[in-house]
């Protein structure tokens, strides 16, 4: 530890730094006027340092937590020497700006004291739409970011107070839904305001001396603790694939290729061998890429590193130019989230090599988002969803479901508020029986929302993914259930790709159907107590059928695991298991025969290609 | 004389002591604090009330009322103890209940566990009906279906039932229907209650939480009342028993049995209350409290005499910071509380370093047992108590009016070795900064209910209460800029006196979705009016006096499309009406007051409509202050005391009565029965003419 701030000035200026940042999170949600901001919380509040680092992150959502880094330093270097107290600056471009997808709008506000400049307060909020080629700016068919809507370089929005009212009518125009945007832009600036308040009697009480030095401080500690963390772990590569199943209805498999290079106390992210871009939005500029890392290796070390961005010092990312997770402009990423998902499923599946007890198999993959929208009763409607929530198990421990995935904390929204805005009815949010992936700790199940269109006619925009390469297993526990988009289950059911390229039609009484990938098991299923295969009967989650075929546990008529039938059952799967080549999928039919799905249509071994970490 | 004076009784039963108050209709003040008996809560309360009244020579017929807050609620959920309960809700969505909102309050983590629904999946049921968002019929109610799942649960031996169907806030009539078949077809004494009697106000989780709460607590708390009504009636108590709610009104027991989840939060809320009295009887409206023990430190606004209220709020999840970015640990209640803020840090905090090498004063705490390394009780942690012993703000050698001795020394070793050592500061500069952090760690508190929500503390006055509350007051109130601090007569037993201080008061809210100045308006004065008739007759069967209710409106109002409603006043016109124009400008008003600006242009949204109706105390008696108060004993007794940048002084110790209504400047310490007052060097002190210290900072040059 450096000398210099004492330990109780320090605790004291810390405590007020997240209590500013949290404030303003929590001034957004308050008063924003969209869904996605309130009940999903897609947005993110941090305060920075006067050099553009931050220090730190409001409680929102944690794969932004390296949204600002990148961002910040752009500002910096454009707007050095021309800051002046009253400026607010607005961006969203990912490639000029250091942004993350148009719809991610950061709205700033430089900080000053006694005229210095001292730091700036940052938001980012996910606006509901910036313009482009479908409701929501997220569509996943864009081919060029022209498409995708707005693209606002690094621009003031206040000119030392005096409001840029061009702009304003700019990007007014330029969307959808200005009314809703507009709100939503006046919560940011109204929590960048709060923060400016608070930062400024802070300073005034400790003085700008102590401030920076407690800062410089915090920084070079952060990267220390960091870099005891990395010297703990023994150096080596550790490599991992994941895959994204691809676009449209003939999806080309996107491979995720990692590399984790441990070298004394430093580390390497290293993303080479990566597909390259795609003619679709899913491509994921580099400062959401080095933000998954970040963040997956803040999950999987757990300890209490200030979130100030020298912990980020020790780590260098590495993804080669034009591939999917640092394209070159104009590749479109408004839906480059996705890529965010897939990315922490990498990274926890390489670093799971390392810290095995603190890292779970892979869950459902991440947010689902489907957009209904169209028009109703005269008036524009945009329903978006972010559906998530199917936990992978722990080596120790089953997969949670009704928790969101790590990377975002976000919220679901309630049914009833739903229909109370929007001309749909659900008619189904809950878990789906026989789903996940089976081990002795099974993935958490599946759950299934469903809705039907009450409107005329309306479009369904949809980005969802694990349909042929399912959540990994680990230590032989088997992948999770593959996600499905149904319209109208039933003998007649149409079937959708996991990434429809077009707005999908739909008309007023079409039910579409989204059931999620379920959470992959942990460890050998034989293995699994027989009292936990006997409770998950009990409370419905499995059939007894499945319990007997896919963990061979045997229960009594009164539903108590019957000891002798169980051990003869499960040396008889242990048999059959050894005469058999391919994976063992029993566990699929019984999820899918009742949902009228066959098994997946794929070569075998690429569906468990992602479960191989027992193996290795 | 004394012989006709009657007396209403205030019980607070908490974790280790339970705190009587006794008040008399002419101004008589008693109190008393015994320990509180879990095994059977109502021998403590008894014997605690018998002692009294055999001290006082006071005979049972004199006792008017007894008034009971209790935790009771809360504890049955934290340790799991409630009933077996069932529920029943719409086809499709019995898992509502564990998919929760989904959000949890950590980040960076890979492990969260949520918690335990209180109803597992195999008792949660599944109805064919359904209902549209306007309330409409989408698929009709069969009651073969509801007998079928009554044969179901009575099987299961459920104690108790919940009934939330979906979009149930806008037309109850299916839950009615369920809730009386199953009463009629499930044994005898089934505890059954439905959502929409307790909570008719969309969002599904929240309703069919709250709803489950109060199955599973409703078998538990019918057992404890009706133990406790039968050990008064052994000492001859046969006086009405009333319970306080979360949001600081009371009801009756019977009323308690039947809507347990109301009480959830009965505890804390006496004390706001009985500082909201103090604030309108006092002359000083706008009140921040601050009510900090062992292991907690609570805060709660009160502004312009009246407490504030939220309904985000959970039970379940320890801690609650105000603040929906931390929700998720807990189940969801959306009944009225008072929004109190609450952090991990009291007198029993443990002084730690966090990976950073940063100082930390909890959350962890050492309890009552072992406690501060003082108690020589086995404690090997230093903690919060054992630096203000240090530091002279606790007495060093006993705790004040208790038998406890304490151990100085010991203490003494402990934090030099384990804090100021590494810290590399003298012990006193040490044990300050100890003070200074758990001091700011409770300024969030503070900030949770006043600059999260807009307003500014330095306009307000901090009233500290609780063992701890009155030694970290100024230090606090300094941090915040607050100029006053208030430190009420009996701090330590203050929430058992809140609950005599505590009108009659009822609140129902009914969803109504809508555009204020729609032509829905008309809807809009219905609903008022329904709730306000079902207000009275509930109020009636509490056996008030219908034209003593007093009955005010309220809105929940959002810009259309905002998630976060604020609650505002409605005043009806002259002709009874609604008046949309005064519901905008007030809301707009307090959104502006709130988050700093206002939109007027779009659209205003009700989404609950809200009525209170309020009797007020009818025995406005002075406390007759020389009985409350000892005589005057000013010894010269002093101690020295460490005030970090001000100095180490001599400080005199005073007791209470040694104050007059002339400021005397600090340094002083009032030491009383269970509390300590601390005014540094720059406080002045006085005493008011109801026995409160008023503490003001003097104005810095």
């Amino acid at each position: 530890m450096t000398t210099g701030t004492d330990p109780i000035t320090a605790q004291v200026i810390r405590n007020a730094l997240s209590s500013i940042s949290d404030e303003m999170a929590l001034v957004i949600m308050r008063t924003a006027h969209s869904a996605i901001v309130r009940d999903s919380m897609d947005y993110s509040t941090g305060l920075c340092d006067r050099q553009g680092r931050v220090i730190a992150h409001g409680m929102t959502m944690a794969l932004h937590l390296g949204s600002f880094p990148d961002a910040m330093q752009r500002l910096v270097s454009k707007t050095q020497g021309d800051t002046k107290p009253g400026d607010v600056f607005i961006f969203n471009d990912p490639y000029v700006a250091g942004g993350m997808h148009l719809p991610d709008v950061y709205i700033v506000k430089p900080m000053f004291v006694a005229g210095e400049l001292e730091g700036y307060a940052c938001t980012l909020v996910h606006q509901t739409d910036m313009g482009g080629l479908a409701p929501g700016s997220t569509a996943v068919y864009a081919k060029e970011i022209y498409q995708e809507g707005l693209r606002i370089p690094i621009l003031k929005l206040y000119d030392q107070g005096t409001p840029n009212e061009t702009l304003f009518e700019m990007i007014a125009l330029n969307n959808r839904l200005p009314e809703m945007v507009s709100g939503d832009m006046r919560s940011q600036i109204a929590a960048v305001t709060n923060a400016d308040r608070a930062f400024v009697r802070l300073l005034e009480k400790y003085g700008s001396a102590t401030f920076r030095a407690f800062v410089e401080e915090m920084h070079d500690r952060s990267e220390a603790m960091m870099r005891e963390e990395i010297a703990r772990i023994p150096d080596g590569e550790y490599s991992f694939t994941d895959y994204v199943d691809g676009l449209g209805e003939d999806p080309e498999e996107i491979v995720l290729q990692l590399t984790v290079r441990v070298m004394g106390d430093e580390m390497e992210i290293d993303w080479t061998g990566t597909s390259g871009e795609v003619k679709g939005a899913i491509n994921c500029p580099i400062p959401f890429t080095k933000a998954a890392g970040y963040m997956a290796i803040k999950c999987v070390l757990d300890s209490d590193i200030p979130n100030f961005e020298g912990f980020t010092r020790p780590i260098r990312t590495i993804a080669p130019e034009g591939c999917i997770v640092n394209p070159r402009p104009p590749a479109a990423c408004a839906a480059r989230a996705l890529m965010g998902w897939r990315m922490l499923d990498t990274l926890f599946g390489a670093l799971g090599r390392i810290l095995p007890d603190n890292t779970p198999a892979a869950g459902e993959g991440g947010v689902t988002f489907p957009v209904i929208a169209g028009r109703h009763q005269g008036r524009a409607f945009v329903c978006t969803e972010t559906l998530a929530g199917a936990g992978g198990a722990l080596s120790w421990r089953d997969g949670e479901h009704g928790i969101p995935n790590p990377g975002g904390n976000g919220t679901n929204q309630p049914v009833e508020m739903i229909e109370a805005q929007f001309p749909v009815l659900i008619t189904r949010y809950g878990l789906v029986q026989n789903s996940g992936g089976p081990g002795k700790y099974r993935g958490a199940p599946a759950f299934v929302r469903e809705y039907r269109l009450l409107a005329d006619e309306a479009g369904l925009i949809m980005r969802s993914d694990r349909r042929r390469h399912l959540p990994y297993g680990v230590d032989g526990g088997s992948p999770g259930t593959p996600s499905y988009n149904i319209i109208n289950p039933g003998p007649d059911q149409q079937i959708l790709p996991v990434m429809p390229m077009l707005q999908v039609p739909i008309r007023s009484g079409d039910i579409f159907c989204h059931i999620s990938a379920g959470g992959a098991g942990n460890g050998d299923p034989l293995e699994r107590d027989p009292e936990l295969v006997a409770q998950d009967v009990f409370l419905d989650i499995v059939t007894a059928d499945y319990a007997a075929d896919v963990y061979g546990v045997v229960l009594t008529a009164e539903g108590r695991p019957d000891a002798a039938a169980t051990q003869a059952k499960r040396a008889e799967i242990a048999a059959a298991r050894a005469g058999q080549t391919g994976p063992d999928t029993t566990y699929l039919s019984h999820y899918l025969a009742p949902l009228n799905l066959a098994n997946p249509v794929i070569e075998e071994e690429r569906l468990f290609h992602c479960s191989a970490i027992a193996a290795e | 004389m004394t012989t006709t004076e009657h007396f209403r009784i205030g019980i607070d039963v908490g974790g280790t002591f339970t705190d009587l108050v006794f008040a008399g209709n002419r101004g008589s003040l008693f109190t008393r604090k015994v320990p509180t008996t879990p095994d059977n809560y109502g021998r403590g309360i008894t014997a605690g009330i018998g002692q009294l009244m055999a001290m006082r020579d006071i005979a049972p017929a004199r006792i008017s009322a007894v008034i009971h807050a209790t935790t009771v609620a809360t504890n049955t959920i934290l340790e799991g103890r409630g009933a077996k309960a069932g529920l029943v809700t719409t086809q499709g969505f019995r898992d509502v209940l564990e998919f929760r909102r989904l959000r949890i309050p950590e980040m960076y983590t890979l492990t969260f566990k949520r918690p335990e629904p209180l109803v597992p999946r195999n008792l949660r049921l599944e109805l064919g009906e359904r209902l549209g968002a306007d309330g409409r019929v989408i698929a009709p109610l069969d009651f073969d279906e509801v007998d079928a799942l009554a044969a179901q649960l009575t099987e299961a031996g459920v104690e108790s039932v919940a009934v939330c169907l979906i979009n149930s806030y806008a037309n109850k009539a299916h839950e009615i229907a369920v809730a009386e078949r199953l009463t009629e077809r499930m044994p005898e004494g089934t505890f059954v209650t439905y959502s929409a009697d307790l909570l008719p106000e969309i969002r599904e989780y929240e309703r069919t939480s709250t709803t489950v709460i109060n199955a599973y607590l409703g078998p538990v708390l019918k057992r404890y009342f009706g133990s406790l009504v039968t050990e008064l009636k052994g000492i001859g108590i046969h006086a009405p028993v009333q319970v306080m709610k979360s949001d600081g009104g009371v009801m009756s027991v019977a009323q308690a049995a039947l809507k347990p989840a109301y009480i959830v939060e009965s505890g804390p809320s006496a004390g706001v209350i009985g500082a909201a009295d103090l604030a309108r009887t006092s002359d000083l409206p706008d009140l921040i409290t601050l009510d900090m023990g062992g292991t907690t430190a609570k805060a709660a606004m009160v502004e312009g005499g009246q407490v504030s209220k939220t309904s985000d709020y959970e039970v379940g999840a320890g801690i609650n910071l105000s603040s929906r970015l931390q929700m998720g640990g807990g189940h969801a209640l959306k009944l009225p509380v008072i929004d109190i803020s609450e952090i991990g840090a009291g007198g029993g905090s443990i002084v730690d370093f966090d990976g950073a090498g940063v100082l930390t004063v909890g959350p962890k705490s050492a309890g009552a047992a072992p406690g501060p390394v003082a108690y020589d009780a086995g404690g090997e942690d230093p903690t919060l108590t054992d630096a203000m012993i240090q530091l002279g703000y606790i007495n060093p050698d006993y705790l004040v009016g208790g038998e406890l001795k304490l151990n100085k020394p010991k203490a003494q070793a402990v934090l030099k070795a384990k804090v100021a050592d590494r810290v590399g500061k003298p012990m006193d500069q040490t044990c300050h900064g100890i003070f200074q952090v758990a001091a700011g760690t409770m300024v969030r508190a503070v900030k949770a209910v006043s600059t999260y929500r807009g307003r500014d503390p330095r306009d307000f006055t901090l009233f500290a209460m609780g063992g701890n509350g009155p030694v970290l007051a100024t230090e606090i109130a300094t941090t915040l800029e607050m100029k006053r601090v208030i430190v009420p007569l009996n701090p330590g037993v203050f929430s058992a006196y809140g609950l005599l201080r505590t009108p009659i008061q009822h609140e129902l809210t009914q969803s109504f979705i809508g555009i204020v100045g729609d032509e829905d308006n008309d809807g809009m004065d219905r609903v008022f009016a329904a709730l306000e008739q079902r207000l009275l007759d509930l109020m009636a069967e509490e056996g008030c006096n219908p034209d003593t209710v007093k009955i005010a409106r309220f809105a929940d109002l959002r810009y259309l499309g905002q998630a976060h409603e604020l609650t505002v006043p409605v005043d009806p016109t002259a002709s009874g009406l609604t008046d949309r124009a005064q519901m905008r400008e007030a809301f707009s008003a307090e959104h502006e007051a709130t988050y700093g600006h206002r939109t007027d242009a779009a659209p205003v949204q009700s989404v609950n409509l809200r009525v209170i109706g309020t009797v007020a105390l009818d025995d406005d008696v002075a406390i007759d202050l020389k009985s409350a108060l000892a005589a005057p004993t000013e010894k010269g007794r002093t101690r020295l005391v460490h005030f970090g940048d001000h100095g180490a002084h001599e400080t005199p110790i005073l007791q209470r009565s040694d104050l007059n209504g002339t400021p005397r400047k600090g340094p002083m310490i009032v030491e009383e029965y269970d509390t300590t007052c601390v005014v540094p060097p720059d406080w002045a002190a006085t005493l008011d003419p109801f026995g409160n210290i008023i503490l003001t900072a003097e104005e810095t040059v």
